[in-house]
């Protein structure tokens, strides 16, 4: 039995973004803040509205505390600095807010390129704090490396070469073309993905996402309270994180990790599911964890989504819509947008159900299915509607 | 084998082990595991009570919570269960990626079902790599003390 009394009772009420790119001299605080305020006065609010602050942990973020004090909020009875990606923060929020630890919460993720990720970072005196080369040594699959090695282990068993992988990369791309907050806008073929310089091979460069320097912060309250605000509230309907094994190497097969515990705990506490879908935003800091995705997620079976996306794909623009309706990542995902952790694919989410997305709005757009995260400890699930 | 060096290394005090390999993080849960390294021996962590083994090392049994685990070597026979081919990556003595791919293999022991270990291969061009190959354990000098690879079996 799976319980889902939360459902449908907080909601999506502000959001702000500083917007993604790689040649920002902000600082991370500065974006945070930047965002911060853009969400609160998004979600119709002042400072004296906001109680409930939770900043995901990201390498040289603000924390919750110093996030609050900048901000001048003065009567914040919950506060959390969960992990990425990004759910962790938003499930949070929720519970927060449903149990009455506080009554309105900002969330907020601001991101940094790194000297290690980012050669132009790398040069940033003002970075030097954050650590310098690649940790650890090169025998180790372990956090990122993870994701080609399993890619290997996926290649292998199904045969697929790397077309699917090369078709996640370039869907992206095209979408990202019509989002002017991203940071990769300009489009990219098949070609282009095959000639792609290797980085970790099997996965090239167009397999992994972009580091950039931006924020997002959103605004979370009861759904009751939400009718008093400016924008037709953004429902969560259903969400859930899933571990799996965190051990990467010791994963027995990709029969059961992370995602599967997702979509198990997500249907069983929705009753929305893919039919009911108009956008799908599922995680892209790897290629690899998007195909995971399409699959575990029942679009279609293991190690069928070559065919599928063979089969859903727009040839005259170069993207993915699932049976003529259903675009992926219309925002162009961490691959384009650029390498949010998750807070991309639900502001996204928000935009969409709002019909706010201009030249990528969905006609109509009622519900999102939003599944960030890979298959260890991050695998996440949401799905978001309006009334 | 068993030379005066090696006995003289099972010897060292734990200040001297976490020193021998400064560059890892050696801890009170995987100290034996790498005092296997000096006699040239894996010693993943092995329930004594029931028979499991695991990897990463971890002072409890998953399987039956029994704290009566291990560090008991392996055979060192695998085959190759993912495999990645690093064009970039952190600094290593002896890794050049500039010279070529650097191959990282997770082999699959045949002690249980999906109880891997991690490393690079050597003695096999990287191209000549594959998924599912036969390994075994051997080792090589790093930053002066034993590090564990493996390499393809013959026959």
């Amino acid at each position: 039995m799976t319980r889902n009394p939360i459902k449908d009772a907080i909601s999506f009420v502000g959001i702000g973004t500083t917007g993604f790119g790689r040649t920002s001299d902000r600082s991370s605080l500065a974006l945070a803040l930047d965002a911060s305020t853009r969400a609160i006065r998004d979600a119709g609010l002042a400072a004296h509205d906001i109680n409930g602050v939770v900043c995901i942990a990201e390498p040289g973020a603000p924390g919750p505390e110093t996030l609050a004090t900048a901000l001048g909020l003065t009567n914040v009875t919950h506060f959390s600095k969960p992990t990425p990606v990004v759910m962790n923060a938003i499930v949070d929020a929720m519970n927060a807010i449903y149990s009455g630890s506080c009554d309105t919460v900002l969330v907020c993720s601001s991101m940094l390129r790194l000297p290690w990720n980012s050669r132009s970072a790398a040069h940033d005196p003002f970075r030097r704090h954050l650590g310098g080369g690649a940790a650890g040594i090169p025998e180790s699959i372990n956090m990122a490396p993870a994701y080609t090695a399993w890619a290997s282990r996926y290649i292998h068993e199904y045969g697929c070469g790397k077309e699917p992988f090369g078709r996640v990369a370039v869907n992206m791309r095209t979408n990202a073309a019509s989002n002017p907050i991203a940071a990769m806008r300009a489009p990219i073929t098949l070609d282009d993905y095959y000639a792609a310089r290797m980085i970790r091979e099997p996965l090239c460069l167009l397999d992994m996402d972009i580091p950039v320097d931006g924020a997002d912060a959103f605004v979370l309250t009861t759904t009751e309270r939400a009718k008093a605000l400016p924008h037709a509230p953004v429902l969560i309907h259903a969400a859930t994180v899933g571990l799996g094994t965190s051990d990467e190497d010791q994963l027995p097969s990709l029969a059961r990790h992370g995602q599967h515990v997702v979509v198990e705990a997500l249907r069983a506490k929705s009753d929305l599911w893919l039919d009911d879908v108009d956008v799908y935003l599922p995680y892209d800091g790897f290629t690899i964890i998007t195909l995971g995705w399409i699959e575990n997620t029942g679009w279609c079976k293991p190690g069928q989504a070559a065919r599928f996306l063979a089969d859903n794909w727009d040839t005259d623009n170069g993207r993915i819509v699932i049976d003529g309706r259903i675009p992926v990542n219309p925002h162009g995902g961490s691959l384009s947008e650029g390498a949010t952790r998750g807070t991309g694919h639900v502001r996204e989410a928000v935009v969409q159900l709002r019909g706010e997305a201009g030249d990528r709005q969905v006609p109509g757009a009622k519900t999102a299915l939003v599944t960030p995260g890979g298959f260890f400890f991050n695998a996440q699930g949401a799905i978001l509607h309006t009334a | 084998m068993g030379n005066t060096d090696e006995l003289h290394d099972a010897e060292l005090s734990d200040a001297a082990l976490v020193e021998r390999f400064a560059y890892l993080r050696v801890d009170r849960d995987n100290a034996p595991f790498y005092r296997g390294w000096l006699a040239h021996e894996l010693r993943l962590n092995r329930c004594a009570d029931c028979g499991h083994w695991h990897h990463p090392t971890r002072p409890l049994c998953p399987a039956c919570w029994s704290w009566n685990v291990v560090a008991t070597a392996v055979s060192g026979r695998g085959r190759v269960h993912l495999l990645m081919n690093l064009h970039q990556g952190p600094a290593a003595p002896g890794v050049d990626y500039a010279a070529g791919p650097y191959p990282v293999v997770t082999v699959e022991l045949e002690e249980q079902p999906s109880l891997r270990y991690t490393s690079t291969i050597v003695n096999c061009a990287a191209a000549d790599v594959t998924l599912d190959m036969a390994v075994m354990l051997t080792w090589i000098d790093r930053h002066g003390a034993p590090f564990p690879v493996f390499e393809p079996t013959n026959g």
